[in-house]
């Protein structure tokens, strides 16, 4: 394989990686960010 | 048809889940902070998804994989330079936390603290009008990619564009800023597992050998060199440079997500962390463009190709999943620009004209107007608009006519003392000059001269906004020190 396409494709994987690795992290810890905002929030009567 | 009764079930019942939650958080709106920016108590992982959500919809998708489709690997530079720019953004602070700890809620607000009202109502009407435009081609792309990768074909395009507005009208216009950060939490995660089955079903009919060498047959070195790729070059490369970092912090509808930050340091942050996953949202649609092209050879339509290769690569069960995270991203882009459009029409225009203060229920009541009134320009302009160049670049050139003025504007406010009205009055103009004149000319182009051909290269028009914005503010306020001597402004938040 070409030596560019090499360097593209790992460029790509480790971006990849990235983007699922921190969707997961920002899942977990964000539904208690929800739960921290919705019940400092006052609702409407 | 591709689109079987299980995909059916599981779309209907996502789509009908995201209005009941959206008409719910209604409930938590009680003043105009609540429904403009969330009472700025949003958390940093909260914050992330939401800013995720909002700057991925499936008119990312399309436009990053028709560049995939027509410049192979070269475009994956897109990725790298954006990446730096939200890391640059993120680790300093660049411009989001020193417009946070003023606690503002729209950029021309600024305008006013540091330039007068007159500056704020003509950055207002440059940033509405460059913000709706930009908009304008969004529900076209996704109307294309929804009856492509269903089966439909383009004659029911209008009809799914019209359903898919009007669901996101009804939760934006009724819950605000809490409708749409709740909506786009559950976006991000539907969105993001969509986007990892659409990926592995690539990957299983598509591997990266053959990929590699469908791209070096195709387009040779300008496959995999961006410098000399015909579509690139230098001057795309540093006009994106320099827009990737104002438009990150300068783009109304992501910045609003800082300013709903429960501090300016979470701000900071939520632009570190969603800055770890933007090669990755670059270069994932863009891979699949690129996959198209390996799968159905170079002769389709670049817009049509991805969407055509997820419907046929995504089996059944699957497809309504991965469909729904496309809805789900595409929502979410539209709620919140339909929601910081609207709050800059009403806050920076409207009530400056006006010349009388409203109260928050008609801020609010006039925002719900503004907000259908956009969804519905968006609509017509997207069944009858023609793209002047790739989606990439129409949005690129509609971005910087008022990132390009508002960059200069904000970056000199913020960080130069000698920043003043006439500076400010001559970046936003300039700033606006190129794009516009591209938007124009390019319409002319059969009857201009060839010597006057350079002004609708998209590139140039790009990069040249940002050199006159920047010229226009040291020179206007070099020139003006003692008529107009610059205001000087102080925090009314500390933190980084």
């Amino acid at each position: 394989m070409d030596t560019s396409v090499l360097i593209w494709f790992v460029l790509f994987i480790i971006a990849t990686l990235l983007f699922f690795g921190t969707a997961v992290v920002i899942t977990v810890v964000g539904v208690q960010d929800l739960k921290d905002l919705l019940s400092g929030s006052t609702k409407k009567k | 048809m591709n689109f079987h009764l299980i995909d059916w079930i599981i779309l209907v019942a996502y789509l009908g889940l995201s209005i009941f939650v959206g008409i719910w958080a209604k409930k938590y709106v009680e003043n105009m902070e609540g429904y403009f920016v969330a009472g700025r108590r949003v958390k940093v992982a909260l914050g992330s998804a939401t800013l995720i959500a909002t700057e991925i919809g499936v008119v990312t998708f399309m436009y990053f994989a028709e560049l995939g489709y027509v410049t192979g690997f070269s475009c994956f530079i897109l990725g790298i330079i954006g990446f730096i720019g939200y890391m640059v953004i993120g680790k300093t602070g660049f411009i989001v936390s020193g417009l946070r700890k003023l606690r503002i809620i729209t950029i021309p607000e600024y305008y006013q603290l540091r330039y007068g009202k007159n500056v704020r109502l003509l950055g207002g009407i440059l940033l509405f009008l460059g913000g709706v435009l930009n908009m304008g081609v969004f529900l076209r792309m996704d109307g294309i990619f929804l009856t492509e990768t269903m089966g439909f074909g383009p004659n029911v395009l209008a009809i799914v564009m019209s359903v898919m507005l009007l669901i996101v009208i009804s939760y934006t216009v009724l819950g605000g800023m809490f409708s749409v950060v709740i909506t786009d939490f559950i976006q991000f995660v539907v969105l993001a597992f969509g986007m990892l089955i659409a990926t592995a079903f690539v990957l299983i009919h598509v591997n990266f050998a053959t990929v590699g060498a469908v791209v070096l047959k195709q387009f040779g070195e300008a496959g995999v060199n961006p410098l000399v790729n015909p579509r690139f070059g230098w001057t795309f490369l540093i006009w994106m440079m320099i827009g990737s970092v104002a438009i990150s912090a300068l783009n109304q509808p992501a910045v609003s997500k800082s300013f709903a930050s429960e501090s300016p340091a979470v701000g900071r942050k939520v632009f570190l962390y969603t800055g770890i996953t933007l090669a990755g949202r670059y270069m994932i649609p863009m891979f699949w463009g690129i996959a198209a092209l390996a799968m159905f050879g170079p002769n389709m339509n670049p817009t049509t190709a991805m969407p055509r290769l997820l419907g046929t690569v995504v089996p059944s069960g699957f497809l309504g999943l991965m469909i729904a995270g496309m809805l789900a991203a595409s929502m979410s882009t539209y709620s919140a620009y339909m929601l910081a459009w609207s709050s800059v029409a009403t806050r920076d225009i409207i009530e400056p004209l006006s010349k009388k203060e409203f109260s928050e229920k008609t801020t609010m009541r006039l925002s719900k107007i503004i907000s259908t009134l956009i969804g519905i320009f968006i609509l017509i302009f997207g069944l009858f608009y023609e793209l002047p160049a790739t989606a990439f670049q129409y949005i690129a050139i509609t971005g910087a006519m008022y990132a390009a003025g508002a960059f200069g504007c904000v970056a000199f406010g913020l960080y130069w003392k000698r920043a003043n009205i006439v500076g400010a009055y001559c970046s936003l103009c300039f700033g606006a000059v190129a794009p516009i004149g591209f938007l124009v000319l390019e319409q002319l182009k059969g009857i201009l001269p060839s010597s006057m051909l350079f002004l609708i290269d998209v590139n140039v028009a790009g990069f040249m906004s940002f050199v006159l914005a920047a010229l226009g503010m040291i020179l206007g306020s070099l020139a003006t020190q003692r008529s107009h001597p610059p205001i000087v402004l102080k925090p009314k938040e500390e933190g980084a």
